[in-house]
């Protein structure tokens, strides 16, 4: 019973978040997909410790390979997120080739250059992406034929919702799976792994692509939700903001992941709502503030606070 | 129970009072960046609102007015759309303005068209967006709308070879294009375009290679900031000048940087439709109103662009209220005086139709200050990339 709590808590967190902004459907939705983005960063990143500030390459592929797909080929939802998901696997899987080879500060400045590269693509390639203006003209049909994309955003944010539900359900048997312990074992010491036997480059790359895969879809929800694509998808800031709210909930943990997206995204729209001139200090603070004091993320919130109070007792005992 | 009744009583008459007292809210969403490196366009809107609602009082009619400030950073269309539904739906705004960069703009074009919300954009100067939605208007200018005119202004000069170097990006191809295609129309030629990377500020090879080819002139289109700085510095330091090769631009002089360029500016011509050095008592006026502002912000194309956006916003609602296809229709082929001078909104594509003046930068005796200098009006426009 013990593991259906946390489950179920979420599931009620995006229950709630319905609720609590009836009025911006838009915003809850971006912080669904924003939570599949941070997911796929917390596989690559959390569990198969690979470090990269370029997860926005695959999101800018599915993305603009959901937008294509549906303005050339067929504009249902579901099949836009397979041609999103391929994109972005396939993207991680050449990149990935060559990546997965490095590591450490080489890898990071790769990962970001993967990314610059396919911005500086998208860009020339004015014909197809419509470049600088962004790719437009985007029209989704109704999710399983029936439930139109309409103003408010009630269909964007369930069918966001319940994509993002899956994808959060499937990381959670994946990390469980020997593959996912592998990977663990892989983040902590990649030698020993290679020791006994495990195919330690085959295994990072195996989790890039996945979490390409993850990426994509977030990025082919954006395209669908926004019906505009643009190059800003591919860029550093994004990937960047991913590893903050990431950070900040907790890597290596599927529900900090969550958890830091959520906090992040609503102090920024809170803050940047009541003060559009100044709340940059607010984030700056709240990010400062949980690296300090919780090195592990919000996720260790409620550990921190119960070793306080431990703490507490036995100081004066 | 009695009590209880009486306060339910009193809450209703309030209600109803205040409603009778106070004519309904028109609210209006600004979205546009307040924050991050383009902080300073929400600043010079802001301002410029600021300064209208000093001269003009915050209500119209029967109708007050309010504006709604919400930061989207720099370019970031998914950001923009999501603000503008939350502005729509939650805030109820009758009217959406600002807005910086194209991709920002169109991606409300659905929703603007589907609320019958009348946007109108301060800056963004893709001709394309209009096209988007029928409820878009621009009190900007258009990227062809200048540089068509700076080639007309090149030809009538004697100068018959230009070379352009453009950033390569959407609105740098946007001038390469529309300087172009009027330069050849008047039987100029254009022997080569250049495209430069956008984030470079290493012009050198690019400008030497013009300086080697010997044009009359070297058109060009950079993006504000340490871009034009080090662009104007490479033109000077490479002997561009001494080798009589005439500098043509649009916004490369703008007020923001323009002390920043020194003397290396001198005499550099432009095409554009606002300097702030414009000769006529409404943009003194309009200038002496920012001035009086906390920490004024430079006043360039984007607060007038912005001033103008606010006219535009009172007489719409002055003349229909919160009722968008009746606004849109009473702001097409509106005729106003700007503090850039006349203005009139083209019925057609929706972009203000505007003067259009050749500019030299010199320095101002009495102020010590460098300013651009109209010479003249080259040409009174709409948006020529409309057909394009």
């Amino acid at each position: 019973m013990r593991n259906l709590i946390a489950p179920l808590a979420l599931i009620l967190l995006g229950v709630a978040l319905f609720f609590l902004f009836p009025y911006n459907l838009a915003f809850a939705t971006r912080i669904v997909i924003m939570v599949i983005l941070v997911l796929s960063l917390d596989l690559v990143l959390g569990y198969a410790g690979i470090p990269t500030l370029g997860q926005g390459a695959m999101y800018g592929a599915g993305a603009y390979a959901a937008g294509l797909f549906a303005i050339h080929i067929w504009a249902d939802p579901f099949a836009g997120l397979i041609a999103g998901a391929l994109a972005g696997a396939i993207l991680a899987l050449i990149s990935g080739f060559v990546l997965m080879r490095a590591s450490g500060l080489t890898l990071i400045m790769l990962t970001i250059a993967v990314a610059s590269i396919c911005h500086e693509i998208a860009n020339r390639a004015r014909g197809v992406t419509g470049g600088a203006d962004g790719l437009r003209g985007i029209r989704m049909d109704p999710v399983f034929g029936i439930f139109e994309f309409d103003f408010i955003g009630v269909t964007g944010y369930w069918y966001t919702f319940g994509v993002a539900a899956l994808v959060f359900a499937f990381l959670v048997i994946l990390v469980r799976s020997p593959f996912g312990l592998g990977l663990r074992g892989i983040h902590e010491s990649p030698d020993r792994m290679m020791a006994i036997g495990a195919p330690v480059y085959w295994r990072r790359l195996a989790a890039y692509v996945v979490g390409g895969a993850i990426a994509g879809i977030a990025g082919a929800l954006t395209a669908q939700i926004s019906q505009l694509v643009s190059l800003e998808t591919f860029a550093f800031a994004l990937s960047a903001e991913a590893m903050i709210m990431l950070i900040l909930g907790g890597m290596g943990r599927l529900y900090g992941a969550a958890i830091g997206t959520v906090v992040f995204m609503w102090v920024h729209h809170t803050a940047a709502a009541n003060d559009p001139f100044n709340w940059l200090f607010v984030i700056g603070a709240m990010v400062l503030a949980v690296v300090f004091f919780l090195p592990s993320g919000l996720i260790s919130l409620p550990a921190a606070v119960t070793r306080l109070i431990k703490g507490g007792r036995n100081g004066g005992a | 129970m009695k009590l209880k009744n009486a306060v339910a009583l009193g809450v209703t008459l309030s209600a109803v009072v205040t409603g009778a007292a106070f004519a309904d809210t028109i609210r209006v969403g600004v979205i546009a960046p307040f924050s991050g490196p383009f902080a300073l366009y929400g600043t010079q809107y802001e301002q410029a609102i600021a300064a209208y609602q000093a001269k003009h009082g915050t209500s119209v009619g029967e109708h007050e007015i309010e504006f709604i400030f919400r930061d989207s950073g720099g370019i970031n269309p998914d950001l923009s759309r999501s603000l503008a539904q939350e502005l729509l739906i939650r805030d109820q705004v009758d009217y959406l303005a600002g807005f910086t960069f194209t991709p920002n703009a169109l991606a409300v074009a659905p929703l603007i068209t589907q609320s019958e919300t009348p946007t109108v954009i301060f800056n963004a100067a893709t001709s394309s967006i209009n096209r988007d939605s029928e409820f878009f208007l621009r009190t900007s200018f258009t990227l062809w709308q200048v540089s068509a005119p700076i080639a007309d202004w090149a030809y009538d000069q004697g100068i018959r070879t230009v070379i352009t170097t453009v950033a390569d990006y959407g609105p740098g191809i946007d001038a390469e294009n529309g300087f172009t295609a009027a330069f050849e129309a008047r039987g100029g030629e254009v022997i080569d375009a250049v495209r430069m990377p956008l984030s470079t500020t290493d012009f050198t090879p690019f400008l030497q290679s013009v300086r080697a080819a010997e044009p009359d002139a070297v058109f060009v289109f950079v993006p504000g900031g340490p871009t034009t700085f080090a662009y104007t510095r490479t033109y000077n330091e490479n002997g561009l000048r001494e080798a009589g090769i005439e500098f043509l631009g649009t916004a490369e002089t703008e007020e923001s940087n323009l002390q920043a360029l020194g003397d290396a500016a001198i005499g550099l011509n432009t095409a554009y439709h606002y300097s702030a050095a414009h000769d006529s008592d409404m943009n003194r006026e309009f200038l002496a109103a920012i001035a009086e502002m906390d920490d004024p912000a430079a006043v360039n194309w984007a607060s007038v662009g912005a001033y103008d956006g606010v006219h535009l916003i009172y007489e719409m609602i002055e003349a229909a209220g919160s009722d968008g296809p009746a606004a849109v229709e009473h702001a097409l082929g509106l005729e106003w005086e700007s503090p850039r001078g006349p203005l009139v909104m083209d019925p057609e594509s929706r972009t203000v139709i505007q003067n259009v003046y050749h500019r030299v930068v010199q320095r101002n005796e009495e102020t010590g200050l460098l300013e651009n200098f109209e010479t003249g009006i080259i040409a009174t426009v709409g948006d020529l990339g409309w057909d394009q």
